[in-house]
């Protein structure tokens, strides 16, 4: 199956042609489902969720003009699917989540203080920093388990490596990014 | 930090690294500070010591220089395996067949690999990918003639998880006659063996009696604090062969006994 290129959808969505959504969802559906399904546990809140990414990306597109395509509707889709998570009730949340929260707490604790939206930037950005740092599969480990909130053998799956060593890259990263984060002055 | 801060915070980092991750690109690993060792490089300076104590002291100096040594465990003996992450989610196993024992390293280069030669049953497993686990199960209907369901696993190992008198286990099987042997232009020990498991009949649940069988070749490098494990069914000949073409490089980190959960490992197996 060929896929339109990302500037090609974007014309689509420029033009306000309702071929674009067809298109994003061709190429970028089963990401955006993935993105929605490793957060939340309900079948019906991943559909809504990847309904809502579309809308979304049809809402901003124009005025925006992303590139990378990918990493926006991603992030759209995360942002809708974290919040629909964290409305949820305990019972409605996926554990595989709530794991990935907790590994998350080990290096970024409760004592940061991110009461504003541009202290919450901050952090974003020493994050990236840090990641920026790291050998290209230790961050691939990382976005993939933190950010896209892959399991564990997913990500062995991926890159043809052994679960207990992406674990152990994983846990050292963690432990890496608490430093960089104490030595940043971003930790109480 | 409540979770939802947590969470936003996450989302926020730069677009251009979540691009960047959303399909593994092998290639890049490269670009990160690995030193490849091609396992043809000599460690001469080992090898020609080796090499002058075997000459003069003869076999029992060359024994004492292999890099693994092997037991038959008491049958009380018992090894604990985590396979949970919970108090109850461990196994005890004791009456094990062989256990294998490796120098005290405090740390072990991690090291991934490629085949250099597979069989052309294996053919599609052969790409340029590093791995640290290769396994052939999905091409099992290519071997009819097996008597389990692995044509050959390779799996690496480090030392370090095995200090304080740690094992690899070989627990089902029992292994025949064990050959040591140290592979000059490889640079590393050897130990390899067939080895079966004989199951009796089962007449109320209509099962015949049989037996499974597979090779086993260990390939150790004690200075490096690694092990490579190949298994399989596809024979002792074609085994040697993939062993002798494997390229093995290290990834530049190091693994060191806090780094593991258990501290003894299996064998046999190796299916999934």
């Amino acid at each position: 199956m060929t896929h339109l290129e990302d500037s090609k959808i974007i014309s689509l969505f420029y033009e306000r042609s309702e071929q674009a959504i067809a298109e994003l969802e061709r190429k970028y559906g089963a990401a955006v489902v993935k993105t929605a399904a490793n957060i939340l546990s309900s079948k019906q809140d991943v559909e809504e969720c990847a309904n809502d990414t579309y809308l979304g990306v049809w809402n901003t597109i124009p005025p925006q003009n992303p590139n990378p395509l990918i990493s926006y509707v991603c992030k759209i889709a995360r942002n809708i699917a974290t919040l629909k998570y964290h409305s949820n009730t305990a019972i409605k949340r996926n554990g595989q989540y709530d794991l990935v929260l907790d590994e998350l707490e080990e290096c970024i604790p409760s004592a940061v203080n991110v009461e504003s939206d541009y202290e919450a930037k901050e952090l974003s950005d020493a994050i990236s920093r840090f990641l920026d740092t790291l050998k290209y599969e230790d961050r691939f480990y990382f976005i993939r388990r933190y950010w896209y909130a892959d399991s564990i053998s997913d990500i062995a799956a991926m890159t043809q490596r052994d679960s207990h060593l992406i674990s152990v890259h994983l846990f050292r990263t963690r432990e890496k990014l608490y430093h960089y984060l104490k030595e940043e002055g971003l930790l109480v | 930090m409540k979770r939802e801060q947590l969470s936003k915070v996450i989302c926020n980092i730069d677009e251009r690294q979540i691009a960047e991750a959303y399909q593994f690109n092998p290639d890049l690993c490269s670009d990160s500070p690995e030193r490849i060792v091609h396992m043809s490089k000599k460690r001469i300076f080992t090898f020609a010591l080796a090499a002058a104590l075997i000459l003069s002291l003869g076999i029992a100096a060359y024994a004492a220089f292999f890099s693994m040594t092997r037991r038959v465990p008491e049958k009380s003996e018992t090894f604990r395996i985590n396979w949970e992450p919970n108090p109850s989610g461990y196994l005890d196993w004791s009456n094990a067949k062989l256990a294998i024992t490796f120098p005290e390293t405090a740390e072990s280069k991690e090291i991934e690999f490629r085949p250099g030669w597979l069989p052309d049953e294996l053919s599609s497993l052969k790409n340029e990918l590093w791995r640290n686990r290769l396994t052939a199960e999905g091409l099992a209907d290519k071997y009819p003639d097996m008597t389990g369901s692995q044509p050959l696993l390779i799996e690496t190992y480090s030392m370090s998880q095995f200090n304080n008198g740690g094992a690899l286990l070989l627990l089902y099987y029992v292994p025949d006659e064990i050959i040591e042997d140290h592979w000059d232009d490889l640079s590393v020990d050897v130990m390899r063996f067939h080895c079966t498991q004989h199951f009796d009949a089962r007449p109320e649940h209509n099962i015949d009696e049989y037996t499974l069988e597979q090779d086993i070749i260990l390939l150790s490098n004690a200075d490096e604090g690694w092990v490579v494990r190949l298994a399989g069914e596809i024979g002792m000949d074609q085994l040697v062969k993939v062993a002798k073409n494997l390229e093995i490089r290290e990834t530049g980190n190091v693994m060191t006994y806090d780094d593991f959960e258990n501290h003894y490992n299996f064998m046999d197996g190796g299916v999934g």
